[in-house]
C-alpha cells in the first residue's frame, strides 16, 4: 500500500473556536497542514468529498448538539483510509472499540503531549510500525495497529 | 386442650368424639359435631393451600401439625394450631384420627402485625433507597460536568498561552510566556490524571513524573536525547498533587533549559514508606555552565517545597545537574 509522506492533511473537527486554533498552530508547528476545520455535524456532512484527509481530529462534544462519534461514522463512509483520533475532555464516552476510530487524546492538552502524540502517529501513518514510544498523550485503538500490515 | 376423634372407615370421615375443651373453644355442642367432617369449621377467610396440606395428610395416612382459620358457631374466628394424627390397628391400617386444637390468635396475630410493619418499613426503606439514589446520580452528573469545564477551561487558557507565545516578538516575553504555559500543562496533566484514576483520594506520582520526563525528552530538539528510567510506584494523598506535581516541573523546566544540550536524561524515583524521593539527572554533550534560575522558578521552588515540607538537592557540575526531590509522606498514606 501507498503510504503518505509528510506534511499530512489533517482535518479539525472542533466547536470551541481557541482550541481549533490552537490545535490548527500545533499541527503546524509539527509540519503538517490543516486542511478543514468544521465545529458540527452537518458542517462536517458539507465538507468536499475530494477533501480525502490523511488524518482527523475529533472533538465528541460538537457545535448544535451533533457528536463527533457521528462525524466519526461519517469519515469512515466517506474516506475509509483517513486516521480519526477523538480530542475529548470526556475520554469515558469513547466505546470499548472506538467505534471504528484509531485512537484518542484526553484534553486538556499540553504542547508537548500533543507533539509527542503527533510523533507517533505521524510514523503509525506514513512509516509504521512506530519506534517511539506511544505516550501518554495517546492511546490509540486497535483498529490503528491494523492498518500498519496493509 | 380441645379433642376431636374421627373415623375413617365411615363415609366422609366424620367425627365421632368430641371433648368438653372442643365445645368451649367452637360454640358447638357434642350433638351439632357428631357426624359431620371437620371441614365445618372452615370460612370464606380459610387457607385452601392449608387445607389442601390437611387433606393430603389424612389421604396418606400421616401426621400434620398446621395453623388453620377457623370459624366458631358465632361466626367469629379464631387460629387453630391443629396437630392431626392416625391411629393404627395391630394390623397397620388406620383405625381413627386423633385431632387435637389450640387457640394460636394472638400469637398468629403478632406475628402477622410484625410481618405487616416489616413490610412497611421495607417499603419506605425502598422509596428512601430510591430518592437517595437519584441524588447521587444528579451529584455524580453534576461532579461530571464540572469536572469536563474545568478541563475545556484549562484547554483553553492552555490555548491562549500558546497564541500569545506565537505572537511575542520579544525572546525574554516568549521565554515567559513558555514558561507560564508549561506550568499551566502540568497542572492540566495532574488534573486529568486525578480524576481518570479508580481512587480519587490518591495521586499517582510516578506515573506523572515519568509522562513529564517522557515528553519533554520527545519535545527536546536534541533528537538523540536517551532517557533512563527506575520507577518504584508512589502515591500521594490528593490534596498535594498539584503542589508537588508543579515543583517536579519546575525542578524539570531548570533542567531543560533550552540553553543546555542534553545527552541522557536519568529518571530515578522510588519511597521507603516514610519519604518520596525523586532524582532527576542529566548530562551534556559539551561542558556548559549554569544560567542563574530565574527569580521566579526559584521562589516557585522554595515556596511549594516549604508547603510539601520537601526539600530540593541540586547537584550542578559542567558536565549535567541532578536535582533530588525528597517529600515526606505519613505512614498512613504509604501504599506501595
Amino acid at each position: 500500500m501507498q503510504r503518505p509522506k509528510p506534511p499530512l492533511n489533517i482535518l479539525i473537527v472542533e466547536d470551541e473556536p481557541l482550541i481549533a486554533m490552537d490545535l490548527e498552530m500545533m499541527v503546524e508547528d509539527a509540519g503538517h497542514s490543516v486542511v478543514a476545520e468544521a465545529t458540527s455535524l452537518y458542517d462536517a456532512e458539507e465538507l468536499n468529498d475530494d477533501l480525502q484527509p490523511h488524518l482527523a481530529f475529533v472533538d465528541i462534544q460538537l457545535a448544535l448538539d451533533t457528536s463527533g462519534l457521528d462525524v466519526s461514522q461519517l469519515i469512515q463512509k466517506r474516506w475509509p483510509r483517513t486516521i480519526i483520533v477523538f480530542v475529548t475532555a470526556n475520554p469515558k464516552i469513547i466505546p470499548d472499540d472506538f467505534a471504528g476510530a484509531h485512537g484518542v487524546m484526553p484534553k486538556p492538552l499540553s504542547r508537548s503531549g500533543f507533539l509527542s502524540a503527533m510523533k507517533y502517529i505521524q510514523e503509525g501513518v506514513c512509516d509504521p510500525p512506530p519506534t517511539v514510544q506511544q505516550p501518554n498523550s495517546f492511546t490509540a485503538s486497535p483498529a490503528f495497529a491494523a492498518t500498519w500490515d496493509k | 386442650m380441645p379433642m376431636a376423634i374421627t373415623d375413617p372407615a365411615q363415609p366422609d370421615n366424620p367425627i365421632v368424639f368430641v371433648n368438653e375443651a372442643f365445645q368451649l373453644l367452637t360454640g358447638y355442642s357434642r350433638e351439632e359435631c357428631i357426624g359431620k367432617n371437620c371441614r365445618f369449621l372452615q370460612g370464606d377467610n380459610t387457607d385452601p393451600v392449608a387445607v389442601a396440606k390437611v387433606r393430603k395428610a389424612v389421604e396418606a395416612g400421616d401426621d400434620i401439625a398446621i395453623d388453620l382459620l377457623n370459624y366458631r358457631k358465632d361466626g367469629s374466628t379464631f387460629w387453630n394450631a391443629l396437630y392431626l394424627s392416625p391411629v393404627r390397628g395391630e394390623d397397620g391400617a388406620v383405625q381413627f384420627f386423633f385431632a387435637s386444637q389450640l387457640d394460636v390468635t394472638e400469637r398468629v396475630e403478632s406475628q402477622r402485625r410484625i410481618a405487616g410493619q416489616k413490610e412497611q418499613v421495607d417499603h419506605e426503606v425502598r422509596l428512601r433507597t430510591a430518592d437517595l439514589e437519584a441524588l447521587l446520580e444528579a451529584q455524580s452528573l453534576l461532579l461530571h460536568e464540572v469536572d469536563h469545564r474545568v478541563k475545556n477551561n484549562l484547554s483553553v487558557i492552555g490555548s491562549l498561552l500558546r497564541m500569545q507565545i506565537r505572537g511575542a516578538e520579544e525572546p525574554v516575553v516568549r521565554r515567559a510566556l513558555r514558561s507560564t504555559m508549561e506550568r499551566v500543562d502540568a497542572m492540566a496533566a495532574i488534573h486529568r490524571r486525578l480524576y481518570q484514576a479508580d481512587d480519587v483520594r490518591y495521586f499517582e506520582l510516578s506515573s506523572f513524573v515519568v509522562n513529564l520526563i517522557q515528553d519533554a525528552v520527545n519535545a527536546s530538539a536534541y533528537n538523540s536525547l536517551t532517557l533512563d528510567s527506575s520507577v518504584q510506584r508512589t502515591v500521594l494523598p490528593s490534596e498535594k498533587a498539584t503542589s508537588a506535581g508543579l515543583l517536579i516541573n519546575e525542578v524539570l523546566l531548570n533542567l531543560f533549559e533550552t540553553y543546555l544540550p542534553l545527552a541522557a536524561v536519568k529518571l530515578d524515583c522510588h519511597s521507603d514508606g516514610k519519604t518520596i524521593s525523586v532524582t532527576i539527572g542529566t548530562r551534556l554533550l559539551s561542558k556548559t555552565p549554569h544560567h542563574e534560575m530565574p527569580a521566579i522558578s526559584a521562589k516557585l521552588i522554595a515556596r511549594l517545597a516549604a508547603q510539601l515540607e520537601a526539600d530540593v538537592a541540586w547537584d550542578r557540575t559542567l558536565d549535567g545537574t541532578s536535582a533530588t526531590i525528597r517529600i515526606p509522606v505519613s505512614s498512613n498514606h504509604a501504599e506501595t
